[in-house]
């Protein structure tokens, strides 16, 4: 056999120096986590006290205040009797069916995520209309937050937090802001440039051009970005919960492990039932407060 | 590994090897399981065998279930280094009674060990930690990492077998009556990074784990003593049952871990087998030599030669002299 050469094979590195690679990246984090660590976890937590105390509340209110609640909110928000009376139904079922209790940690984290998620992508989708260069940065951040396998920044997370809620936010977040940054972004951008000249010309400052013309017309978008935001929060619930984030994701995540078909495919349904709610609840509210932009374009 | 270098070992081995010793042992077949331990025993029994008995030995792939029911019913593969008995012990059992297998020796001597464990930093400060007493004393220490008021146990992933042993031991020990929770970490990267992460800032930390494993030769624990010893009836009767009412406190009885071979291995080669029989592994060797593998992202191969090479005095006694100056003289050829 002849000598091996670069030509048939390709020149890789030594495994020793890729080693060494390894060991002191994984040293550096060691003591970053171990530097700092302590910090970063003081910083989370008012958090941390938020999302036990919302999930304290959730779990200790009687159930059919809840539901109470939580119709009221899809009544206020999408004025239907019927969307009403499913989110009845599907929360009759879950209760019904024994998953009230993960259903409500689940509920907890997802609305602490979203609410987490609007605030922080809004201001970063909104720089990111303004400035090129901050759209040059960010774009790529988000594609690796889209893409990055999970499981890859989970563990980090875990050594650096623990396992549990904290960390389960920051993963979610991570997986789900995306959208709405980038919705955001887009919904902005696409704004007619003559509006906005218009408003200029009305002596408008930046601010109430913002406030006043570009945000209320790029709505729309970002209602979808929003929207797919939340789903993507609810599809990451089983991951999370493999670093102890309880909820319907454990129940999952157990039947995977055991083939416990029945068992995963309720809980499953469950998720897929917040989903629906979620998403019919903010389609519908989004719709009902743009109602007035189509009138004024047919007058 | 440079090409040529290894097959003048390969060949010079083979003329090394008296032809009378090689007709004895022949073809052997060594079953190297997918997991890290039983790799690196096939790993070091293929090379010994080889370079100090002069078989001819190939390692072939391997798992508990379908290697064990190939040696009972085929006779191949010839050696299984570590078989976890437990799981087929009534085939086992049948096999050596039919005179098709038989049990050379234990190749973990402790067993698989589970249990309840401590990081070590916390027994130095209070050696009391080492007792399930100590444990409740000190319940406040061990924080829960959601909620100040409890104490954190962090028990075995959800839906996995020991998640009910660990459960039955957690109630039998009234572990909440002193603000214990349990913190289901999800998954085994999930209680493993928690002990990583403890480790890292020397915090305390209390939960389930099993030996032998990388992360118990890189994080050092003590495994808590109930203060009861082992009852196996009352472990497999209640402690790893789902439904046990009223379970009873016990320390995990050991996993047999042993090393099987086929009859017909060892009636043909009893030196070979004898040295298989010799052959065993302490937990906390093991530990450390599955964290050095992680460390080092090697296999079963590097490992083994890591092992031979620095590892001298565990190795030697397990074979005569003689076979001891042939694998010294093979390694330095490597």
């Amino acid at each position: 056999m002849a000598a091996e050469s670069w030509l048939t094979k390709f020149p890789e590195m030594e495994r020793a120096d890729l080693v060494a690679i390894r060991k002191g990246l994984d040293e550096a984090y060691r003591q970053f986590s171990r530097s700092y660590g302590d910090v970063i976890e003081a910083i989370f937590d008012p958090l941390l006290y938020f999302l036990v105390w919302f999930e304290k509340l959730l779990l200790a209110s009687p159930w059919w205040a809840i539901i109470l609640v939580i119709v009221a909110l899809v009544y206020g928000a999408s004025r239907s009797w019927k969307l009403s009376l499913g989110v009845v139904v599907s929360f009759l079922g879950i209760g019904y069916f024994g998953m009230w209790d993960n259903t409500m940690r689940t509920l907890s984290i997802i609305t602490v995520c979203t609410m987490l998620s609007i605030a922080v992508g809004i201001p970063t989708g909104i720089i990111m209309a303004r400035s090129d260069r901050a759209r040059a940065i960010i774009t790529p951040i988000l594609d690796i937050m889209q893409t990055m396998p999970a499981f890859v920044y989970l563990i980090p997370v875990v050594m650096l937090l623990g396992i549990g809620k904290v960390p389960g936010v920051i993963a979610v977040v991570i997986y789900a802001i995306p959208p709405v940054i980038r919705l955001t972004n887009l919904g902005i951008r696409l704004v007619d440039k003559e509006v906005l000249e218009a408003a200029a010309a009305y002596g408008a400052t930046p601010w109430q051009r913002l406030m006043g013309v570009q945000l209320p017309l790029a709505m729309p978008t970002i209602m979808a970005g929003i929207n797919q935001t939340i789903m993507m929060a609810l599809a990451m619930v089983v991951i999370a919960s493999m670093i102890g984030v309880k909820g319907l994701g454990q129940p999952v995540l157990k039947s995977i492990t055991n083939q416990y078909f029945t068992m995963g495919l309720f809980n499953g349904l469950a998720i897929v039932a917040l989903a629906i709610i979620f998403d019919r609840v903010s389609q519908a509210y989004a719709r009902r407060t743009q109602r007035h932009m189509e009138g004024s374009t047919d007058v | 590994m440079n090409f040529t270098k290894f097959s003048f070992v390969v060949v010079f081995s083979a003329i090394l090897a008296s032809p009378a010793a090689a007709a004895e042992c022949g073809r052997v077949t060594i079953a190297d399981m997918n997991w890290n331990s039983a790799s690196l025993i096939a790993n070091i029994d293929g090379f010994i065998l080889k370079h100090g008995y002069g078989c001819d030995a190939e390692l072939v792939p391997g798992d508990t279930m379908p290697t064990g029911t190939s040696m009972i019913e085929k006779g191949e593969p010839d050696i299984a280094p570590e078989m976890w008995s437990n799981s087929l012990k009534e085939a086992i059992d049948k096999g050596v009674a039919e005179k098709r297998l038989r049990v050379a020796g234990k190749s973990l001597t402790d067993g698989g060990e589970e249990g309840f464990w401590v990081p070590q930093y916390m027994v130095d400060k209070d050696p009391s930690l080492a007792t399930i007493q100590g444990i409740r004393a000190n319940a406040k220490l061990f924080k829960h990492p959601e909620d100040p008021d409890k104490s954190g146990f962090y028990t075995c992933p959800a839906g996995w077998n020991c998640q009910i042993t660990a459960d039955n031991l957690f109630k039998a020990l009234k572990l909440a009556d002193n603000g214990f929770e349990r913190v289901d970490p999800g998954s085994g990267a999930g209680l493993s990074g928690a002990i990583a992460k403890a480790f890292a800032r020397q915090e305390p930390w209390f939960g389930y784990y099993w030996a032998p494993t990388a992360v118990l030769g890189k994080y050092k624990m003590v495994k808590v003593d109930f203060g009861t010893g082992a009852d196996s009836n009352e472990y497999m009767t209640c402690t790893s049952n789902a439904e046990c009412e009223n379970p009873k406190v016990t320390m995990y009885p050991p996993s047999l871990v042993e090393t099987v071979t086929t009859e017909g291995f060892a009636t043909r080669a009893p030196e070979a087998y004898a040295y298989l029989a010799n052959r065993g592994f302490k937990n906390a060797q093991m530990n450390d030599l599955l964290a050095w593998m992680e460390d080092n992202q090697a296999d079963g191969n590097i490992a083994m030669e890591h092992f031979l090479k620095n590892f001298e005095s565990t190795w030697t006694p397990w074979v005569s002299a003689e076979v001891a100056d042939k694998v010294k003289a093979a390694l330095a050829n490597m």
